[in-house]
């Protein structure tokens, strides 16, 4: 009996010094079924994440990617003084901080109302239509608001101007002024309801003894509503949080390129370009890679950065962080 | 999400009705507001073009017509478009769903040998990446430019997706993997005669997901893409709202070449508008969608907490 448990012992230590290879070998059926996904993920991710080395040099056409001439940070130096990135920056933080502060916290409130509604049915329905603008694309979320916001003939201008809060149709889309409450507004129409799913669900989980004891304490609805519905959930809200600072600087490329066309609506460009769009201009459109690489990098970075940062604080305060 | 029937009810007081009363309108009008700008065009697409051109239409079609329906559906390009979206769809779904899937799968094995270097390599992505240029370089250098192919291979490994998957599977008794190897089956044969057929609710979500992402995408066409005849629907979408003449071409193509098309329009006073092309092409980009997501909507809320349980 003894003898045998040593063997045992003795087969199991020499498995754990078998060669890594060796032992995926021995698992082939197992291995195969996650290496073509790690094959793709090599040229598909990693690829372009060794790309990044052209922000560093000098790309010239014909050059094999990542072995041009190093220029070290020249062509962040150049993002940094370009004489349009102030106005690119201005506008991704004020799209981003609109979205946060506003189009963040809607979702939230939707969510404990639709949690406080007396009709069944009436929630079901709110909630299989407001999650469907999600699924459509913003090519045919762009092309419903020009109709819908169109000059001649678009509903909400006639809607406006039949119970005559205005004189003149407003065009939404020709001034540069409207254009982030545009997307903000637009935003919450597409993606209120998808957004506020995880909230739904959070709230689904609070145990329904807490409201009991808050009725025998005599707490009003809106009590309950602050102290344990959203006091429950607020865990789900940090993380959901966390993520949005970290995307500070992601400010929507689908949803800019189509309402401006591509960027070719010349009359939005001061308020509509953003950091993505800018660098697609740059870097895709007018070809200049190492400029556009190293605007990707610096955006990516900065995103890191910030999710970082405001996972420490959540983790500091107390709260729940990510990692 | 329902009230605990047995629960202690309390009295209501005044307040309680004045809230009831906000919430239920604040709710009727976000389902208004989110439904009026789809029902909208599809009345106008369902309008008569001279009669739209007067305003005033509403969430009904005034003077019934199937008119731009049947100028879509005349166009050559159309149905090569959405061929080609057809075909991204499928193509991409089922083969994401299988790359993916089994992806997800294999991960969620605790006796996946260098697991913990896989889980490393499937993180880091999720922070970092490439950028657009970058991207573009590879697709370049593949010589996908101009290939049917770069609308389905860059897609066929989605992380979020394969991590909603491996939680999913996580989930699932471990009884099940091991009576299956004592059987002697091996993990493929595990994976699609076992937990696959259990796993509809996921599987119907991710598939949504997929689905939807492929038929919805437009960057990769409008960049990657020079040849016309590889275009899909949405870009075609995107040519007719961004150059009216193209939708002038199409309504003018209505009767056989353009300029007896042109003419014919004329002689009729010009029977169909932009607006009216524009909306019909649109409501048939969005059709499928709208057919399949209330059969798999049912799964994706499911599907979505089985994965956010585990992050």
């Amino acid at each position: 009996m003894r003898l045998k448990k040593t063997q045992a012992n003795g087969q199991i230590a020499v498995k754990r010094k078998k060669n890594v290879f060796l032992r995926m070998l021995e698992q082939w059926d197992l291995q195969i079924l996650v290496i073509p996904g790690i094959l793709l993920m090599i040229v598909f991710t990693y690829l372009p994440i060794y790309g990044i080395l052209m922000g560093f040099q000098e790309y010239k056409l014909g050059d094999f990617p990542g072995m041009s001439q190093w220029v070290g940070l020249k062509y962040f130096k150049e993002l940094l003084t370009a004489a349009d990135f102030y106005r690119v920056l201005r506008n991704t933080l004020a799209i981003s901080l609109l979205k946060m502060f506003i189009g963040f916290p809607l979702p939230i409130l939707f969510a404990v109302m639709l949690n406080e509604l007396q009709f069944p049915l009436l929630r079901k329905t709110v909630q299989t239509v407001s999650y469907l603008p999600h699924f459509i694309s913003w090519v045919v979320g762009a092309t419903l608001m020009f109709d819908f916001l169109a000059v001649d003939g678009g509903a909400v201008n006639e809607m406006l101007m039949a119970i005559g809060l205005v004189k003149e149709p407003i065009g939404f889309f020709m001034k540069g002024e409207y254009f982030w409450a545009l997307v903000l507004c637009t935003d919450i129409w597409k993606e209120l309801g998808w957004n506020s799913i995880i909230f739904i669900s959070a709230i689904t989980s609070i145990s329904q003894d807490m409201y009991e004891a808050a009725d025998i304490d005599g707490a009003t609805r809106l009590q309950k509503m602050w102290y344990i519905t959203i006091q429950s959930i607020m865990p789900t809200i940090i993380l959901m949080f966390i993520f949005q600072v970290g995307g500070l600087l992601n400010a929507n490329f689908d949803q800019i390129m189509q309402f401006t066309k591509q960027m070719t609506n010349a009359m939005l460009r001061d308020y509509a370009d953003v950091l993505d769009t800018y660098i697609y201009r740059m870097g895709i459109s007018l070809r200049r890679f190492s400029f556009g690489t190293a605007g990707g990098l610096l955006k990516s970075v900065v995103n890191f950065a910030l999710l970082c940062l405001a996972n420490k604080i959540a983790d500091m305060v107390g709260e729940t962080a990510l990692f | 999400m329902a009230k605990n029937p047995n629960k202690i009810v309390a009295k209501k007081v005044v307040s309680d009705y004045v809230l009831d009363t906000i919430f239920t309108v604040v709710i009727i009008l976000v389902l208004i507001t989110t439904l009026y700008p789809f029902l909208n065009s599809l009345a106008i697409s369902l309008n008569d073009a001279d009669d739209t051109i007067k305003g005033g239409i509403t969430f009904y079609p005034r003077v019934f017509t199937l008119r731009n329906y049947e100028l879509v559906f005349t166009n050559p390009k159309i149905w090569k478009a959405y061929g080609i979206t057809i075909a991204r769809t499928v193509i991409g779904t089922v083969g994401g769903l299988l790359i993916t899937g089994a992806m997800g799968f294999a991960m969620s094995r605790t006796g996946l040998v260098a697991r913990k270097f896989y889980t490393i390599f499937c993180l880091i992505p999720m922070y970092i990446g490439g950028g657009l240029v970058p991207t573009y370089f590879v697709i370049k250098e593949l010589g996908l430019i101009d290939n049917f192919w770069v609308y389905i291979l860059p897609a066929l490994v989605n992380l979020w997706n394969m991590i909603l998957m491996r939680s999913n599977f996580a989930a699932q008794p471990e009884a099940l993997e091991e009576s299956a190897r004592i059987d002697g089956a091996d993990y493929i044969t595990i994976f699609f005669k076992i937990y696959w057929p259990i796993s509809t609710p996921i599987i119907a979500t991710i598939a949504l997901y997929f689905g939807v992402q492929h038929w919805n995408s437009w960057y990769d066409a409008s960049v990657y893409i020079y040849n016309q005849d590889l275009k899909p629907m949405q870009t075609v979408l995107m040519s007719i709202v961004n150059e009216a003449a193209f939708a002038e071409r199409m309504a003018a193509a209505s009767g056989g070449s353009a300029d007896a098309g042109a003419i014919a329009n004329m002689a009729k006073g010009k029977s169909t508008n932009v607006r009216s092309i524009t909306m019909s092409t649109m409501i048939v980009t969005i059709i499928p969608v709208l057919i399949v997501y209330p059969f798999l909507q049912r799964y994706f809320v499911k599907g979505i907490m089985v994965g956010s349980v585990k992050g």
